[in-house]
């Protein structure tokens, strides 16, 4: 059922020519520069500290590295984070 | 997704979160609607959060589910500001009634300006205004349209040919555009013009009257240029005779001009003194030695500072000296000559009146005597010679008793 509604998704977006992340459910990230970053569609926050954030996403985990982070907002599935970013990682 | 101004309206506070699940409690939190912003973390198990006063209070059972602390760190906001104000209630209460004082006094008319007047008195105006409620203290909320005003004022007052009624904050100016009457002919009696002066006739233009003498004719001090009694013989009118006579004036003047002068020269050194004045004393401060030039003209400034009429007894003189230089000139005789001619051409201008022009001059003699010239002179002066003689004693015409 799981796969049919996958392979379902993708047609439509192939053929309808959405935007990736509106068909599939992967996190649609914003960056200003290495100043700011916002991340749209994420599940959860896993461990935040000053170094890292981890993210839980619907398929694996979205791992921002950096200094002096700070979430400026957060809301169930979006988050605006802001700090020295150094590197995004997909897990 | 935020709004500053909202978040500051309703309040909220700056707490920090201990516990080893604070990730989860803030999933929690998140998902249940709290907001929650500025998250950072402080220490290992520490982290430190801003949130609305409303959602704090609902966090309660998260904190309990995830086994974490909340301590308040800073309160914000509106209502925290509320609660500081209480406090100083004095304070806000001063603040308001200074701004309902504001705005009640700046709801009267404090001043009532009247411009453009020039014959009518600007009293007459304010009384005017006065009737229908322009005054100083008026409540301007009772006044009417400045367009009603101003046609209440106009009919008020007959004389102005408009009035313009502006109010401007507290301040009510009244422009007043006067009726222009027309320009009433001086009236003047009879009267004959008679000469000033012994002269001979050099121009004579009569506007009214008749006219006695001629041009190039001597008169006498006192004879009638232009009579005052016009017509013949069986009919007489009496005018004032009006018109312009000039003459030719002979003049002598004499005049001394000594031939050694004197002449003083300022050649431009200046030497400035600086003193302290205490009361009736002068304390010289600048410069120290005191020197000066040999001779020399010297001029003053003081600065006394004074207010409202009350002048400080301290203050400081300053003496500017200006070099002097005496120098002897010996004078030519033709020097000392055209020097005579030039102080009486001015004299005799001044005697002559203001219209006087000199025609011819001439030197009749001129004497050295004692290191003197002795210089006399011959003027002829065409000048005005007409002056006003009233005519009193005729027997006035009956038109004239009419309108008089």
């Amino acid at each position: 059922m799981r796969r049919w509604s996958r392979r379902l998704r993708h047609l439509a977006g192939g053929v309808l020519d959405l935007p990736q992340d509106v068909v599939l459910e992967v996190p649609r990230i914003t960056m200003i520069g290495h100043l700011q970053m916002y991340i749209e569609n994420h599940r959860g926050v896993l461990h935040f500290s000053e170094k890292e954030l981890r993210l839980l996403l619907t398929n694996g985990q979205l791992i921002v590295s950096g200094e002096q982070l700070v979430i400026r907002a957060i809301l169930p599935e979006e988050v605006l984070l802001e700090g020295r970013i150094g590197g995004v990682k997909f897990v | 997704m935020r709004f500053g101004l909202k978040e500051w309206t309703e309040g909220y506070v700056t707490i920090t979160v201990r516990g080893k699940r604070f990730e989860r409690f803030l999933n929690m939190a998140v998902r249940e609607g709290l907001r929650v912003w500025n998250i950072r973390r402080v220490a290992a198990e520490t982290c430190r959060c801003d949130i609305l006063i409303a959602d704090y209070f609902r966090l309660r059972p998260f904190l309990r589910e995830t086994g974490c602390r909340s301590h308040v760190e800073q309160r914000e906001g509106l209502p925290f500001w509320l609660v500081r104000l209480r406090r100083r209630s004095g304070l806000a209460i001063g603040a308001v009634l200074f701004l309902v004082g504001l705005y009640m006094l700046s709801s009267f008319v404090w001043t009532v300006e009247v411009t453009g007047t020039k014959q009518m008195s600007p009293q007459k105006v304010l009384n005017a205004a006065e009737e229908i409620g322009i005054k100083e203290g008026a409540w301007k909320v009772k006044l009417k349209e400045p367009l009603v005003l101003r046609k209440e004022l106009m009919s008020l007052l007959p004389e102005a040919s408009w009035i313009g009624v502006t109010i401007q904050g507290t301040k009510v100016t009244l422009n007043v555009v006067e009726k222009d009457d027309p320009v009433k002919p001086i009236v003047l009696g009879p009267r004959h013009l008679v000469a000033k002066k012994r002269a001979v006739i050099h121009t004579i233009l009569p506007e009214s009257g008749r006219s006695q003498v001629k041009v190039n004719q001597f008169v006498e001090k006192g004879q009638v240029l232009i009579s005052g009694i016009i017509g013949s013989d069986q009919r007489q009118q009496v005018v004032a005779a009006r018109g312009t006579i000039k003459g030719e004036v002979w003049y002598r003047s004499d005049a001394s001009v000594p031939l050694k002068q004197t002449q003083f020269r300022l050649t431009g050194e200046q030497l400035e003194q600086q003193y302290l004045v205490v009361g009736p004393y002068a304390v010289q401060l600048w410069p120290w030695n005191k020197q000066s030039f040999a001779q020399y003209e010297s001029e003053e400034s003081r600065f006394m500072p004074s207010y409202a009429g009350y002048t400080s007894p301290i203050g400081w003189k300053q003496i500017t000296q200006t070099e002097v230089v005496q120098n002897e000139v010996e004078l030519s005789v033709e020097d000392a000559i055209a020097y005579a001619k030039r102080f009486t051409r001015e004299d005799i201008l001044r005697k002559a009146g203001k219209d006087a022009v000199i025609q011819e001059e001439k030197v009749l003699h001129a004497r050295t005597e004692n290191g003197k010239v002795y210089v006399s002179i011959h003027f002829s002066v065409i000048e005005d010679i007409a002056v006003e003689q009233p005519i009193a004693g005729f027997p006035q015409s009956p038109a004239l008793d009419s309108n008089p």
